[in-house]
């Protein structure tokens, strides 16, 4: 009876060392396709319907946790911070009649929406924020998309530690769903370097990695695969999913 | 050739069917048990991985330390590594189990569940989710494939928990306790397969794959209702890996059940669908 315990367990041990390679195997190798597909069945079933809930005042996280990196070490970024990003100008370019370039104060002076809504992020937590900006909508009907421009992509001041810029892309569908905001405030102040100063995308139908942090340029496409590692954003260019909804 | 498996009774006159064989699952019922069972596996072992980016469970909406229910953190003492879980505000030391643990890569780090336990072994988000999502469908297309077969063929007749099985729930216990010797008078299920069968079939899977949708903000923002009834976000969070864990209950005593109740023979019957009536007839997993 010892023996046999003896055997079982050895088994299960090895079985358990085993595991590990075939595991890995299976996420990295031929299944992954599969792995990979159910992504657009996701984005068919779910999609981006309907209006995250928006709360009252008293719900907001008044330390609103950092989501991603924190501030970015970019020189251009630096030098913009120091001057209170008075000499900053949001780009929007790409498949657009009429390109922008605009100031804080002609972002705030094109619309105005403040959200109360949830930030969920990727991780599983979730934290309660005060956005005001404007619609991404109003900026880009300013812009004016082209007829073949089927997304935009923010292009961002971060760059991580192996020199990839943070970039993120929706559709023109999630982009014109009116809580997509381009924030400028978060809990009634000017957004803090960590937070995505001075202005960050926040869509809070998709989890907070869409939430681009520090965008400085917005360009229209008819299709992001040429843009960094193709898959449509920095993360997603790690293995995340490009539709967050889920 | 099929037997009438459907108009076995096991009560009384069991003595004369002892080894006939009966074809007991079909082919469906086979296919789609085993597929929910390799679905479960990769639910769990990936829903761990993706628990193990956050690892604790507020009752609440938003994440609230206050409302926290489980949480697990590694910390140092002494110079050494301590792993603990905390449940309901009781801190209990885990160190190389919970908390602090096998890391995947041959070493030990600050992380909840082991890397034998988790899809992908190694912390890895990205790929545990991509697991989590496709498996879900696997689960929730077994489950449906199931049922709406089932139906068809008219078995959920013989599994829908009527009101007389409950008066029946009492005398089927003590019959497994050994303290009464004949079962109730029952179908193809007895009384407490029924239960459970029930509760399994037509209560967690539901919300297995419901609290899961919850935790979706897309989801959210399409059926905001959903989220509300469960308490929000966080909550409905902690109900999903509640509902895990009276599942891998549920798997345990299935399991118990399976080897106790003459395995080779469930086995035989879950794979080819035939089974040989004997004396743990009626009282099987």
């Amino acid at each position: 009876m010892k023996r046999r315990l003896f055997v079982a367990s050895s088994l299960s041990a090895l079985g358990l060392t085993a595991c590990g390679p075939v595991k890995d195997s299976l996420t990295n190798g031929p299944f992954r396709k599969v792995l990979l597909s159910t992504e657009k069945l996701n984005h068919g079933v779910i999609g981006t319907h309907g209006l995250a809930r928006e709360y009252r005042d008293a719900d907001v996280d008044r330390n609103f946790r950092v989501n991603g990196l924190d501030t970015p070490s970019d020189a251009t970024y630096a030098s913009l911070a120091k001057g209170g990003f008075r000499e900053y100008r949001l780009i929007v370019d790409g498949l657009a009649e009429r390109p922008q370039k605009l100031s804080l104060a002609e972002l705030r002076a094109a619309g105005d929406r403040t959200q109360i809504t949830r930030h969920d992020c990727v991780e599983g937590w979730s934290a309660i924020g005060k956005w005001r900006g404007i619609p991404l909508a109003t900026v880009l009907a300013m812009a004016q998309p082209k007829a073949n421009a089927r997304y935009c992509v923010f292009h961002c001041f971060d760059i991580d530690q192996s020199g990839q810029h943070y970039y993120e892309s929706l559709d023109l569908h999630e982009a014109a769903h009116p809580q997509t905001v381009l924030a400028l405030d978060l809990n009634d102040k000017p957004l803090d370097d960590d937070h995505g100063a001075p202005v960050r995308l926040k869509i809070p139908t998709q989890l907070g990695y869409k939430s681009a942090k520090w965008v400085q340029r917005i360009e229209l496409v008819a299709n992001f695969a040429p843009i960094g590692g193709g898959s449509g954003g920095y993360w997603e260019d790690q293995g995340y999913e490009w539709y967050a909804g889920i | 050739m099929t037997s009438e498996a459907s108009a076995e009774t096991f009560s009384g006159g069991r003595a004369e069917v002892t080894g006939k064989r009966v074809y007991r699952h079909d082919v469906v019922a086979r296919t789609t048990h085993w597929l929910w069972t390799l679905a479960m596996l990769v639910l769990l072992m990936s829903g761990l991985q993706i628990f193990n980016a956050a690892p604790y469970l507020d009752a609440s909406d938003k994440s609230n330390p206050a409302r926290r229910v489980l949480s697990f953190d590694a910390h140092k003492a002494d110079g050494r590594p301590v792993g603990t879980t905390t449940l309901f505000g009781h801190s209990f030391t885990t160190t190389h189990l919970f908390g602090y643990t096998d890391d995947g890569m041959g070493q030990e780090d600050a992380r909840a569940f082991p890397a034998w336990a988790t899809l992908p072994g190694e912390q890895d988000l990205a790929d545990g989710r991509r697991w989590h999502l496709l498996f879900a469908w696997a689960l929730f297309v077994a489950w449906a494939a199931y049922l709406i077969s089932a139906g068809i063929r008219g078995k959920l007749r013989d599994l829908v928990m009527r009101p007389a099985d409950f008066a029946k729930l009492l005398p089927m216990q003590l019959y497994y306790l050994r303290l009464r010797k004949e079962p109730p008078q029952h179908g193809t299920y007895n009384p407490l397969q029924k239960l459970t069968y029930n509760v399994v079939l037509f209560v967690m899977f539901p919300l297995i794959i419901i609290t899961g949708l919850a935790l979706s903000p897309g989801v959210d923002s399409a059926l905001p209702w959903l989220t509300a009834v469960l308490g929000g976000r966080q909550f409905a969070r902690t109900w999903h890996f509640t509902l895990m864990a009276l599942l891998l209950g549920y798997f345990a005593t299935h399991i118990m059940l399976v080897v106790t109740t003459g395995m080779w023979n469930n086995m035989r019957s879950m794979i080819t669908g035939w089974f040989v009536l004997g004396e743990h007839d009626g009282v099987g997993p």
